[in-house]
């Protein structure tokens, strides 16, 4: 990988080729999830690679260039779901929620991935945003937090009526 | 905190969850866009290098050829002064010796000997000493040049002495 990267460093279109075909489709899926839809994924991933290859060389290489190529496309995605006028990320409540009770209101469900799935595309922007960024992306509710410019109390929060609200939805049967 | 059903489904069938699949032509779009000739292929050429070791090479041999030639200049100034002053005053010394042996020789009716002789051939070496110092101005040919001169009147004041003992001889016995 490193050798991949130097090799990109160094102008080598091939090397950006195989960085391409390697990450494209994890990644266009990571934008797909935060805005939603194929068109926007789409401008989300050529921008978001577009980014990185001419900033590789503020790559350090202290984490994993996966996990560094995602967050070009989380930020990405986000700034492109924050210039929607009719739907809005979630905002730190202006009071202290006390923690609420964390209960597995999915215990024992018979999931199935493509219902789940459909399921998520459905939810609204500030709670599939948080849901996906915690369950599907592995970022925890401080990173969630730090990229969404909320606090981790108000992540997780979002976090538990996003699943709530997504239990409501594979119940409504119009999957 | 309690099990989550839901986050152990999603993180079993991770990869069911990339479902998507990105528009074909979408790395021409993206290739389009990346720069030609990035900046950093130059600076990390072996041709960019070369040409900077090749500049530096010939910047290197001019200031260390323009600095050199200066200071033999300026030494060479002083030095060439001060050897002209000698030239001038030894040459003198030895023509008016020369001149001394010759009117000597015309008077006695003597032919050249030996001394004579080799004081023409360091008269040849000093020429072409001196045609090699404007080659080479060097303190060495400076000082041949220096002892050739120096050589060839102490042969001269040998001569003359040789010359006037004769005569002196001749006074004596006259």
């Amino acid at each position: 990988m490193d050798e991949l990267i130097a090799r990109c460093r160094g102008g080598d279109r091939q090397a950006h080729y195989q960085l391409y075909k390697l990450y494209s489709r994890a990644m266009y899926n990571v934008g797909y999830r935060i805005v939603n839809n194929a068109d926007e994924a789409k401008d989300v991933l050529q921008d978001a690679f577009i980014s990185a290859f001419n900033n590789l060389q503020s790559y350090r290489g202290d984490s994993s260039f996966g996990g560094w190529l995602k967050r070009i496309v989380v930020n990405k995605a986000i700034n492109l779901v924050r210039r929607r006028r009719f739907e809005r990320l979630p905002e730190n409540e202006n009071f202290d929620v006390k923690e609420e009770e964390v209960v597995d209101e999915f215990e024992g469900y018979p999931f199935e991935v493509e219902k789940v799935r459909r399921a998520i595309e459905q939810l609204p922007d500030g709670y599939r945003v948080v849901l996906s960024l915690y369950l599907l992306e592995g970022y925890d509710h401080g990173e969630i937090g730090e990229i969404l410019g909320i606090t981790e109390s108000t992540s997780k929060s979002q976090f538990n009526r996003s699943k709530k609200k997504l239990k409501e939805i594979l119940e409504g049967g119009n999957l | 905190m309690k099990n989550d059903s839901l986050k152990e489904f999603i993180s079993k069938n991770r990869e069911g969850f990339d479902a998507q699949t990105p528009p074909e032509n979408l790395w021409q779009k993206i290739e389009s866009a990346l720069p030609k000739f990035p900046k950093q292929v130059f600076w990390n050429s072996v041709s960019f290098w070369r040409a900077a070791a090749i500049v530096l090479l010939g910047l290197s041999s001019y200031l260390f050829y323009v600095k050199n030639n200066t200071k033999v200049e300026k030494q060479d100034v002083a030095a060439m002064q001060g050897f002209s002053d000698l030239e001038n005053y030894y040459s003198s010394q030895i023509t008016e010796k020369m001149d001394l042996v010759s009117r000597y020789q015309s008077q006695t009716g003597l032919t050249e000997d030996e001394v004579t002789q080799n004081l023409k051939k360091l008269e040849a070496m000093y020429l072409v000493l001196k045609d090699q110092l404007k080659k080479r101005p060097t303190q060495d040919v400076r000082d041949a040049l220096v002892l050739n001169l120096l050589v060839r009147i102490d042969l001269i004041n040998q001569q003359l002495n040789k010359l006037d003992r004769p005569e002196k001889g001749e006074q004596k016995s006259i």
